[in-house]
């Protein structure tokens, strides 16, 4: 009973052995194609999100004969990575895992490819997100699948009244719960606004707080910050592009910023920004709404002042951090056909539309038509607080390394080259030229390996 | 027998020979633990090779598992380093060509001696001095003092630089905690690269200094009385007995304690992997960890194997001196 | 003749005087650091005992004195610890790999320790010397070749791969012990028992083990002590909750979420330290004895 109620293992059983084809399993030919799946998949930060999805596999091993295990491996310690990574090396482990960012790049000799299932998709529901087809697409076939559990983007969670306090600034007019937006009040929300805003805040005890160490939150956004300003590393022709007056405009600008944070967030892990925000003693964060969720069963006076909102224009764009996740197939999985019809059977709209609410609107599909759920416009309180958190106005969602060609992309994001720079300029006090230096020595590295 | 178990407080532990067993294998192999001179006897030629095949069988097991999960890794890892990430060409020194020019690796170089030799410093000096106070009690009581503050050592290291993560966490340190309610700033333990070595630091040097203890004890027992006597009724006071007597006296397991230690300290990971993972911005790494790092997390093992292999020559020169503190310890006692 | 016996008595009395002073002082000096170092020995399994009896609540308030209880002990992170994770898996794990490798280790090194001891054979010269300087070689240097090789057997994310590596750490430094205690059991008690026919391994299991069974229990206490507390091989080698022992699975994986659970954390460290503690706490000249067998890690 431990098991079925708190244990991350779920075994879900099936009634029947005998293998049935059904209609939800196109890919299953053969009858006698029952038999097991086993996932890995990531271990949801939204305190119950987990559930639904195991329900939902619940419902499809009934009706398909087939004998559904999932493990959930939370990202703590990047323990999903090591885990796949060692399944990779293994060539044996779970049928089916989750991979974030680059790792689909990194694993895709692995994988086997899933374009028939992307297909499918892409018929029933429209295009799918750029980022996306970026991350898991590799000589013109897909390795992944873009999955709604986990991907997010990290926009601006700030106290509406810390903001109205101290900044005299209300951002749910700025940024409101509907489509209607004022052009200029949104144009004003810049990084200067920011900065501006952030200094009121860091005198007032209530600093927003920018995580700059070396896990994804500190990559996510800091990597969307350096490309409003414009910067890139390396384009996608292997030219290093650090050493611009874009960069150099970026670190200028963290180093007038990052003195308003307190001095922690250089060692915050994923979590750190999410404690800040909960606790009260942050005016604003930058993060999917695992923190807002998590806040309303702890410190629901918290959770009520939250409002996710875009991020700040930059000269060179509006620009937000994006974590996309996909399923992997292992080439080496037991039973593809089967994990293919799992798949397909979560991508689809009514499922993903569960999983959205079940995670109170954290998970971001990767079709842009599934945008129109109402998970987003309802959850509360306050009453649309998270409606800014799907991409809508004129923001992009950006992953860091991009252009890059992924194999380079890959090592510039997982040793946070971006975070590592605005330490050594705010945290080091190492002149900024000297920083640009050792980046292009580092990205150097990169393209030899 | 003079093997029999320690007795109550009377401070005198279960020792084979003069506490070393390494110190009797250097007295049974005069030669300096070189092959052994052969006794051969015509008549009981037979008996010795019966001997010996038993001998060389008892021992198989042992030759087994060190030949094969210690000696042939530590050789593959050398063939391993020298092969690109995938694993399909050689590449030769490439790998330690490309660690070479990279800032961080010198960093990584940097930090690991910075905490290798601070820490053992540390242990060695807390241990000599704590050493001597529990000598000083009276014998019933030293066996409980030693008892406590053997403790950390006891505690598996991962468990206890857990309880160290939570002391020094930023939001809920205890000790600063107590820094504040005096008035004063809290320190950022992890976050401050320089703070989080000092941190790393600290915890190496409790988990490790209860043992310098132990071993110097021990040591200071075996100091004969008399000395210390004669010296101060010739007038020598607490410090200069120290110096001339305790000192040259234990100077050869100092040797040897501070070397192994400088061996084990060089290549610890725990510590570093749970209270920092090599954070922030890559300054608590040491050799360990950054193998890790690039070998395991990254997927790149030749690589990791060459970070590896990079302690070696230390690890060498460390088992240079120490076999040759042995082997005079060996004919000092024998 | 008074004043003469006077004038010598005066300063033997004076140093004798002196002298005890002298130990006085030194006495209670020793006793107010060693009171200082036992506080810094101390402070961090307090703290950790501390906090696992501490709710929620009060671990993540900030004002109150976390030194102590303010809110009333609880043992509901133990309870948590038990019923809501993987905890006790670990434990059994953990259970089995260590029994195992503590056998493996011990009939290992008890009879090549008897070997080197007592045989003379070509090359056993070499051999001591060699594991002398095998135990140099540290885990964190051979644990990514012995990746590759685990791998390749299949052991990859099986505790059995555990049971396979943990003796590179207990049975050189095991042998050494044994070595030095069988050396001091005198050969007379070998000839005799020869002349008296008895062959080598009786000769081993009937005097040798009974004679030097204080080291058989130091170098068992050794091989329990690291093989319960190994964390480099787990965390490189193990990936799946039912497969993962105590020390990388109360560090890496009783972390939830984002929300660190500290009580339980700690409750979960301390259960997890609490074997070698309670086999310290009984066994502690033997766990000593082990340790002094010659100068070790530290």
């Amino acid at each position: 009973m431990r098991r079925s109620t708190l244990s991350r293992r779920s075994l879900l059983r099936t009634t029947a052995l005998a293998a049935a084809s059904v209609v939800s399993a196109p890919y299953v030919r053969h009858s006698h194609a029952a038999g097991k799946l086993t996932l890995g998949v990531w271990d949801h930060w939204v305190p119950g999100a987990n559930n639904t999805l195991t329900r939902l596999c619940n419902e499809w091993s009934d009706k398909n004969k087939v004998e559904v295990t999932i493990d959930y491996i939370t990202s703590q310690g990047d323990k999903d990575i090591l885990t796949a990574s060692a399944e990779a090396q293994a060539r044996a482990g779970h049928d089916i895992m989750s991979h974030r960012a680059w790792q689909i790049q990194v694993h895709r000799d692995v994988l086997e490819p899933v374009d028939d299932v992307i297909n499918a998709l892409i018929a029933k529901a429209g295009p799918i997100s750029p980022v996306a087809e970026y991350l898991a697409k590799a000589n013109g076939k897909w390795f992944g699948l873009p999955t709604t559990i986990g991907s997010q983007v990290k926009p601006c969670c700030s106290r509406i009244d810390l903001y109205k306090q101290h900044c005299g600034i209300d951002i749910t007019k700025i940024f409101p719960n509907n489509p209607n937006r004022d052009p200029n009040l949104v144009d004003s929300w810049n990084w200067d606004l920011y900065l501006k805003t952030a200094e009121q805040l860091f005198k007032a005890g209530s600093p927003v707080g920018l995580p700059m160490g070396q896990t994804s939150d500190a990559i996510d956004s800091t990597g969307a910050m350096f490309r409003a300003f414009g910067s890139v590393m390396v384009d996608e022709k292997d030219n290093i592009k650090v050493d611009s007056n874009e960069t150099r405009l970026a670190l200028e600008y963290f180093k007038k910023l990052m003195p308003f944070n307190p001095p922690e967030v250089y060692a915050w892990d994923d979590a750190g920004n999410n404690r800040w925000l909960i606790s009260g003693k942050g005016a604003g964060i930058m993060n999917p709404p695992s923190a807002w969720s998590v806040a309303k069963r702890d410190n629901p006076k918290v959770a009520e002042q939250c409002w996710t909102h875009d991020m700040p224009r930059g000269p060179a764009g509006r620009f937000v951090g994006q974590l996309p996740f996909f399923y992997g197939l292992w080439s080496f999985a037991q039973n593809k056909p089967a994990g293919k019809a799992l798949l397909q059977f979560l991508s689809e709209k009514d499922q993903s539309r569960q999983l959205v609410e079940a995670s109170n609107g954290y998970d971001l599909p990767s079709f842009k038509s599934f945008y129109d759920f109402d998970t987003w416009t309802k959850v509360e309180p306050p009453v649309g607080t998270v409606y800014n958190y799907p991409p809508r106005g004129d923001v992009e969602p950006s992953i860091t390394g991009y252009p890059a060609r992924p194999d380079v992309a890959t090592q510039i994001y997982n040793q946070s080259i971006h975070t590592i720079m605005v330490a050594k300029v705010c945290q080091g006090n190492e002149p900024i030229d000297q920083v640009v230096k050792w980046a292009k020595s580092e990205l150097e590295g990169m393209l030899r390996a | 027998m003079r093997a029999v178990a320690g007795g109550q407080g009377d401070g005198e532990w279960a020792l084979p020979g003069n506490g070393s067993a390494m110190v009797d294998l250097a007295r049974q192999y005069p030669g300096g633990l070189a092959e052994p001179a052969a006794r051969p006897r015509a008549s009981m030629q037979r008996f010795l090779r019966r001997r010996s095949t038993i001998a060389v069988l008892m021992c198989l097991p042992l030759i087994a598992i060190v030949a094969g999960l210690i000696v042939y890794p530590a050789l593959y890892s050398i063939y391993l380093a020298m092969l690109n990430k995938a694993q399909t060409r050689f590449v030769g020194l490439g790998n330690f060509a490309y660690l070479l020019q990279r800032d961080t690796f010198w960093m990584v170089v940097q930090q690991s001696a910075i905490f290798a030799l601070s820490a053992v410093f540390f242990k060695a000096l807390i241990g000599l001095i704590t050493a001597h106070l529990v000598n000083n009690l009276p014998s019933k009581g030293q066996r409980k003092w030693r008892g406590m503050l053997l403790v950390p050592w006891v505690i598996p290291l991962a468990l206890s630089t857990l309880g160290w993560w939570w002391l020094f966490d930023p939001t809920h340190s205890a000790f600063n905690w107590i820094i504040q309610s005096f008035g004063g700033n809290e320190i950022p333990w992890l976050s401050n690269p320089y703070w989080a070595r000092f941190s790393v630091i600290l915890v190496n040097v409790w988990y490790g200094a209860p043992f310098f203890l132990i071993m110097y004890l021990a040591a200071l027992k075996s100091v004969p009385e008399q000395l210390y006597e004669a010296a101060q009724i010739d007038g020598a006071n607490a410090w200069q007995r120290f110096l001339h007597i305790t000192l040259p006296m234990m100077r050869n397991i100092i040797a040897i304690t501070v070397l192994f230690s400088l061996i084990v300290t060089f290549a610890n990971f725990d510590i570093v992997q749970i209270m920092t993972a090599g954070g922030p911005r890559n300054m608590t790494h040491v050799f360990a960890t950054y193998a890790f790092l690039l070998g395991i997390r990254s997927g790149d093992l030749p690589l990791g194997a060459s970070v590896s292999l990079f302690m070696f020559p230390i690890l060498a020169i460390s088992a240079m001196f120490i076999l040759r503190g042995v082997r005079k310890r060996g004919r000092e006692i024998g | 003749m008074t004043a003469s016996v006077a004038i010598s008595e005066r300063p033997r009395l004076a140093a004798g005087a002196s002298l005890k002073r002298n130990r006085r002082w030194a006495l209670v000096t020793s006793y107010v650091f060693l009171i200082l170092f036992a506080i810094f020995f101390l402070t961090p399994p307090y703290y950790m005992i501390v906090t696992s009896l501490k709710t929620d609540a009060e671990v993540a308030h900030l004002a109150t004195n976390p030194w102590i209880i303010s809110s009333g002990v609880t043992f509901e992170q133990y309870r948590l610890l038990f019923q809501g994770t993987d905890f006790l898996i670990y434990f059994k794990n953990t259970v089995i790999v260590t029994l195992c490798v503590v056998v493996i280790s011990m009939v290992v090194s008890v009879l090549a320790a008897f070997s080197l001891s007592r045989m003379r054979f070509w090359g056993s010269g070499i051999l001591a010397t060699g594991i002398f300087l095998t135990y140099l070689i540290p885990d964190t240097l051979l644990f990514i070749p012995l990746f590759q090789i685990v791998r390749g057997l299949g052991l990859l994310n099986s505790y059995w791969s555990m049971v396979l590596v943990y003796p590179t750490l207990t049975v050189p430094f095991c042998t050494w012990i044994m070595i030095g205690y069988f050396q001091s059991i005198p050969k007379e008690l070998d000839e005799a028992a020869l002349i008296d026919g008895a062959g080598h391994m009786q000769m081993l299991l009937r005097i040798f083990i009974p004679v030097a069974l204080p080291g058989i229990i130091a170098a068992t206490i050794f091989a329990f002590t690291v093989s319960w507390a190994a964390f480099v091989y787990p965390i490189a080698f193990l990936f799946s909750a039912d497969q993962q022992v105590l020390t990388v699975g109360t560090v890496t994986s009783l972390i939830k979420a984002d929300v660190y659970k500290w009580g339980m954390l700690m409750a979960g460290a301390l259960v997890a330290a609490a074997p070698p503690l309670v086999v310290y706490a009984f066994l502690m000249d033997y766990y000593i004895a082990g340790l002094t067998a010659g100068a070790t890690k530290g």
